[in-house]
């Protein structure tokens, strides 16, 4: 800021003689406190009004001072309610109507948003219970998938695919954790079966003599699992894994004719 | 006490320019921030001259402007604490005290129903409400007042004067705001010009 061009404005005048806003006059006490020279420009209009002031100065009434003295002796209030008093009646009985006017108004104002906002709290608090459940749900799914990401993307998880054996093209992927021995199933492509049917997972060794050695992985059945991880039986080792069509519900061994897929295991 | 005044005539004979050493301005206020009594018929004795002129230059009837000047003491005693020295000399603010309660006399309702019924009417030359009162009218600001020309007098007459805002002031000219404070500005940095 060029302080010259400032101080010759016409602020310092302004200022002194009350004349600024008061964002400006803000400005100019802390320009003062910054700037020596325009706080010296200030003190010297100061003083050359005060100058004019006091050689222009008319004394007042003589009586003024009495009234003073006397008034500065009483308590505030009752100074106040003198200078009230000096207003005409007509205006303040005209006030007080305006103040009543306004707090009906005021009144009816608030009630009403007291409504607007009492509605807009109970919309809230049922969007807000809806929105919880929703939440809730997508949770419970998110988990799910995460805890099937994890599994899939676990380095230990061996990935063994199954492929269709019949025209049916029934394919499916199993996935082996080969430290806790779990095997989990993902079904990608297998028909719905008739309701006493269902299928059967199995694992299967690879006997001595060229016996294979099946055992049960669990039964299971399309529906409602389509595309969700099932979580089967546990195995150590197994050369081959295969999916049987069965009898609901079978406990007996594996009916190698309705075999719809198989797939074999890396790690023999 | 009495070391008080005989330090203040003193060093009014040695600075006859200044009605009164910065020093002893302190000390002044000081002392009315104690509520003392010898302080304030001081203040009154040596000051009221000055405030009552610039009041009834505002005010332009003799009574009502020393109702306004009673009002004005009564304020600086009571509100003496809210004076801060660094924003100017302790006269400024008194002068800034009188001039706002004149201007807020001349609008307060009751003056102006009042006005309404004297005989004799107010100058009609545009607003220039307090031209009607000789005894004051030339002297002081509003002497030097005369000396600038007739814009710069309306402009500085109706802001400081009559307490019009510079917006109030646009509107009523009719011209546009920033012309107003540039006016306003120069005008009164003649008026320095002119009072040194």
């Amino acid at each position: 800021m060029n302080i010259k061009e400032y101080i010759s404005s016409g602020v310092v005048e302004s200022y002194v003689l009350g004349l600024l806003t008061a964002q400006e006059r803000f400005e100019f006490e802390q320009y003062c406190e910054a700037y020596p020279e325009l706080k010296a420009a200030r003190n010297a209009f100061e003083l050359a009004i005060e100058k004019q002031a006091m050689e222009n100065a008319v004394p007042p009434p003589a009586s003024i001072k009495e009234k003073v003295l006397s008034a500065i002796q009483q308590k505030p209030a009752s100074n106040t309610s003198k200078i009230i008093n000096m207003e005409p009646t007509t205006r303040r009985s005209s006030g007080s109507r305006w103040i009543a006017a306004a707090s009906i108004i005021l009144f009816l104002v608030a009630g009403y948003f007291a409504y607007t906002y009492y509605n807009q709290t109970k919309e809230l608090k049922n969007s807000n219970s809806e929105l919880e459940a929703k939440v809730n749900r997508t949770d419970s799914i998110l988990n799910k998938m995460l805890e099937e990401q994890k599994i899939m993307s676990d380095p230990n998880v061996a990935v063994v695919n199954l492929t269709g054996t019949t025209p049916a093209k029934a394919t499916a992927n199993i996935y082996w954790d080969s430290t806790s021995a779990d095997v989990y199933l993902v079904v990608k492509n297998m028909p719905q079966l008739p309701s006493d049917k269902q299928y059967q997972l199995w694992s299967i060794i690879n006997g001595p003599g060229g016996q294979l050695q099946p055992s049960s992985m669990g039964l299971f059945d399309i529906g409602d699992n389509k595309k969700v991880m099932l979580k089967m039986g546990n195995v150590k080792k197994a050369d081959a894994f295969a999916i049987t069509i069965e009898n609901r519900g079978n406990t007996g061994g594996p009916n190698l004719e309705q075999l719809q897929s198989m797939g074999k295991t890396r790690l023999q | 006490m009495s070391r008080f005044w005989g330090c203040f005539f003193c060093l009014s004979f040695d600075q006859l320019l200044e009605p009164k050493p910065t020093y002893s301005e302190q000390e002044l206020v000081v002392l009315l921030n104690e509520q003392d009594n010898d302080a304030f018929n001081y203040l009154y004795d040596h000051y009221s001259g000055a405030l009552f002129t610039i009041i009834n230059q505002i005010v332009p009837d003799k009574d009502t402007a020393s109702d306004v000047l009673q009002e004005v003491f009564v304020n600086i005693w009571r509100k003496i604490d809210t004076y801060d020295e660094t924003k100017g000399r302790l006269f400024t603010w008194m002068l800034n005290i009188a001039r706002n309660a004149a201007i807020d006399k001349i609008r307060s309702k009751g003056y102006r129903d009042n006005q309404r019924n004297q005989p004799i009417a107010e100058g009609e030359s545009g607003g220039m409400a307090m031209s009607s009162n000789p005894s004051v009218n030339d002297v002081g600001l509003k002497k030097v007042l005369t000396t600038l020309n007739e814009e710069y007098r309306k402009l500085i007459d109706l802001s400081y004067f009559q307490g019009f805002t510079h917006e109030e002031i646009a509107k009523m000219m009719g011209i546009p705001l920033g012309t107003v404070k540039t006016r306003i500005r120069t005008a009164i940095s003649q008026l320095r010009t002119m009072i040194r």
